[in-house]
C-alpha cells in the first residue's frame, strides 16, 4: 500500500491523541515512570560525577568532553524511546494472536504498530539529555553557529537511526525464536556502553564495536564531529549513511518477520 | 518432610531457568561485552590517574570489585518486582494467595532454583576467570568462608528489599517505574557501579548508612582482604544481619498490610 506522506501524518495524529487519552487515566503510572526515568538519568550523571572526583581525564577525555557524550547518547535515544516503544510489546502480541489485527489494515504494517503506543516518559530524558549537553557545550566553549547546531541535529537524526536499526532488530527476534526479550534488552543496554569514548578501548574492541555491534554509532562517531572537529575521522562523516543503511535493512527485517506470521489460530 | 515442599519448588525453578537456554546464552554474552567495557573503562582511568593506587585500591582490586558486583547482581537479579507486578495486574497472584503456603516462602523458594542456576552459570564461571586471569589477586584462605556467608546474607537483604518493592505495586500498578527505580538505587548506593571507597565524603557516608551497600560492597570488601581483623568481619557480616532483619521485617509488616486492601482485575 502506497499512501501520500500527509496521510500518515494525519493518522499518525489521530492514533496519537488516542493513546494519549487512555494514558491520561493511568496518571500516577505516567509520574511515577518519568520520575524513574528521571533517577536513571541523575545516577547516570552521578556516576561521571563520582569519577571525576577521583580522576582528572579518562583516556584523554574531560569531564565535560564525557558528559557531552552521554547527553548526545540521551537525546539520540529519545525518538526510540518515544515512538519505537511498543517493539518492547511485540513478542507477547505475536505469541498471543493479536498481532494479526495489525495484519488487516490498509497502510503500512511498520507504521500502524509502532503508531499505537508513544512513550511519554522519553521526553523526560530528552530534556535531561539537552541540558546536559548545553551544560558540557557551554563548559567546553564550543561555538554556537546555525552550522554547529545543523551538524548536531544531522548527526543527532543518525545516531537515533542506528539505536532504532539495533532495536528493531532485535524485536523482530521474536518473529523466529522465542524469548526474545533477552536480546532486546541486551540492546538497550548497548544505550549505557555507548557513552564511552573508543579510544578507550583496544584495536580488536575497537572494530568489534564498530563494525560487529556498532554500539560506537550511537554516539562516539557522531558526536566527534561537533566535539573534536579539528580530527574527524571518515567513519564520523559517514555515519548518516550507515544509521541509514543500517535502519533500512532493519526496516526490512521487521517486514520480513511480519509477512511470515501466520498467526496463532485463534 | 516439612522441606520437601520447598525443595519441589527449587527444583521447579531450576527446570524453569534451564527452559530458557537462549536467553542464559545471550545473557552470557551481555556479561561478556559488560567486563569487556569494565575493563578498558578502567584501564584508561587508571592510566590517566598517574598512580598506581587511588583510594586504597589498585587498578585489578577495583576490576575485580566491579566484576564480581556485576556477577553478583547477575546471580541475585530475580526479577521479583515484574513477577509479582505482572501477576498482581493480570490476577494470577490469587492462585499463589490460595496455596498452603506464605507467598513470601512460595516465591522465595521458587526463586530459589532461579538463583542456584544462575550461581552456575554466571557466578562460578566469572569467579574463575577473574581467579585465573588476576593470579593471585584474589586471596584463597579463610576470607572465602566470610564471603558465603556474607553472600547468603547478601541474597536475604535483596529478596526482602525486592519483595518490598514488589509490594508497591499493589498499590500503584506502575511495574516498569518502580522497577527502574529500584535498580538504580541500588546499583548505585551498594557501590555496583563505582566502588564506594571513591565516592565523596558526604555521600559515602549516607551510602554506608543504607541497607544497599550490604548487598555487594560488604561481601566483595570481605572477599578482597586476606587477613581481616576480626573486629572488621564482626562488624561487616552483623551489620549484614542487622540489615536482614531489618528489611525483612519491614517487606514482611508492609506485604501483610497491603494484603487487606488487595483489589484483583478478574484473574
Amino acid at each position: 500500500m502506497h499512501r501520500g506522506l500527509r496521510f500518515y501524518f494525519c493518522i499518525y495524529r489521530k492514533i496519537l491523541a488516542q493513546d494519549l487519552k487512555s494514558k491520561m487515566s493511568y496518571r500516577a503510572d505516567f509520574i511515577i515512570s518519568t520520575i524513574g526515568m528521571i533517577c536513571t538519568n541523575i545516577s547516570g550523571f552521578l556516576s561521571f560525577w563520582i569519577l571525576f572526583q577521583n580522576f582528572p581525564s579518562v583516556g584523554g577525555w574531560s569531564y565535560y568532553e564525557m558528559l557531552f557524550l552521554y547527553g548526545f547518547s540521551l537525546v539520540a535515544m529519545t525518538p526510540v524511546q518515544c515512538l519505537l516503544d511498543n517493539n518492547w510489546s511485540l513478542r507477547y502480541q505475536v505469541f498471543s494472536g493479536d498481532f494479526v489485527k495489525y495484519c488487516f489494515r490498509p497502510m503500512n504494517l511498520f507504521f500502524y504498530y509502532q503508531s499505537e503506543v508513544f512513550d511519554v516518559k522519553g521526553l523526560g530524558q530528552m530534556v535531561f539529555g539537552i541540558g546536559t549537553l548545553i551544560y558540557a557545550w557551554v563548559h567546553l566553549e564550543l561555538a554556537c553557529t546555525a552550522w554547529m547546531v545543523l551538524k548536531l541535529v544531522v548527526y543527532l537524526v543518525s545516531a537515533s537511526l542506528v539505536m532504532a536499526a539495533l532495536q528493531n532488530a532485535a524485536a523482530a527476534s521474536c518473529f523466529w525464536i522465542e524469548n526474545s526479550f533477552y536480546l532486546l534488552d541486551l540492546v538497550m543496554r548497548f544505550k549505557d556502553y555507548a557513552k564511552y569514548p573508543m579510544t578507550i578501548f583496544n584495536p580488536v574492541f575497537r572494530f568489534v564495536f564498530t563494525f560487529v555491534l556498532p554500539i560506537a554509532f550511537i554516539a562516539y562517531y557522531p558526536s566527534l564531529v561537533i566535539l573534536r572537529p579539528e580530527a574527524v575521522p571518515l567513519l564520523s562523516w559517514l555515519s548518516p549513511l550507515i544509521a541509514i543503511l543500517l535502519f533500512y535493512l532493519s526496516y526490512k527485517i521487521w517486514m520480513k518477520g511480519a509477512a511470515g506470521y501466520s498467526g496463532t489460530g485463534s | 518432610m516439612k522441606w520437601k515442599k520447598y525443595l519441589s519448588l527449587t527444583r521447579a525453578g531450576i527446570l524453569e531457568a534451564l527452559q530458557y537456554r537462549l536467553g542464559l546464552f545471550v545473557m552470557v554474552i551481555g556479561n561478556l561485552i559488560y567486563l569487556i567495557i569494565v575493563y578498558f573503562l578502567w584501564r584508561a582511568i587508571y592510566a590517566s590517574a598517574g598512580t598506581d593506587v587511588v583510594n586504597g585500591m589498585t587498578f585489578s582490586d577495583t576490576l575485580i570489585y566491579l566484576v564480581l558486583a556485576t556477577a553478583l547482581f547477575a546471580f541475585m537479579e530475580m526479577y521479583i518486582v515484574w513477577e509479582m507486578g505482572r501477576s498482581i495486574q493480570t490476577g494470577a497472584i490469587t492462585l499463589t494467595l490460595l496455596k498452603p503456603m506464605s507467598y513470601r516462602s512460595y516465591s522465595f523458594w521458587n526463586c530459589a532454583g532461579g538463583v542456584i542456576v544462575q550461581f552456575f552459570c554466571t557466578f562460578l564461571p566469572t569467579f574463575l576467570v577473574v581467579l585465573l586471569v588476576t593470579k593471585g589477586a584474589i586471596p584463597l584462605g579463610i576470607n572465602l568462608l566470610y564471603f558465603a556467608v556474607s553472600v547468603i546474607l547478601s541474597v536475604s537483604i535483596n529478596f526482602s528489599i525486592d519483595l518490598f518493592v514488589g509490594t508497591i505495586c499493589m498499590y500503584t500498578e506502575s511495574i516498569w517505574g518502580i522497577n527502574i527505580m529500584k535498580q538504580v538505587v541500588v546499583l548505585l548506593l551498594s557501590g555496583a557501579t563505582i566502588p564506594l571507597a571513591f565516592f565523596p565524603e558526604p555521600l559515602k557516608t549516607i551510602a554506608y548508612c543504607l541497607p544497599f551497600q550490604s548487598i555487594y560492597n560488604a561481601p566483595l570488601s570481605l572477599l578482597l582482604t586476606a587477613n581481616p581483623q576480626p573486629s572488621v568481619i564482626a562488624e561487616t557480616l552483623g551489620m549484614q544481619l542487622v540489615w536482614s532483619i531489618v528489611t525483612m521485617g519491614f517487606s514482611r509488616l508492609f506485604w501483610q498490610v497491603s494484603l487487606r486492601r488487595i483489589t484483583v482485575n478478574g484473574g
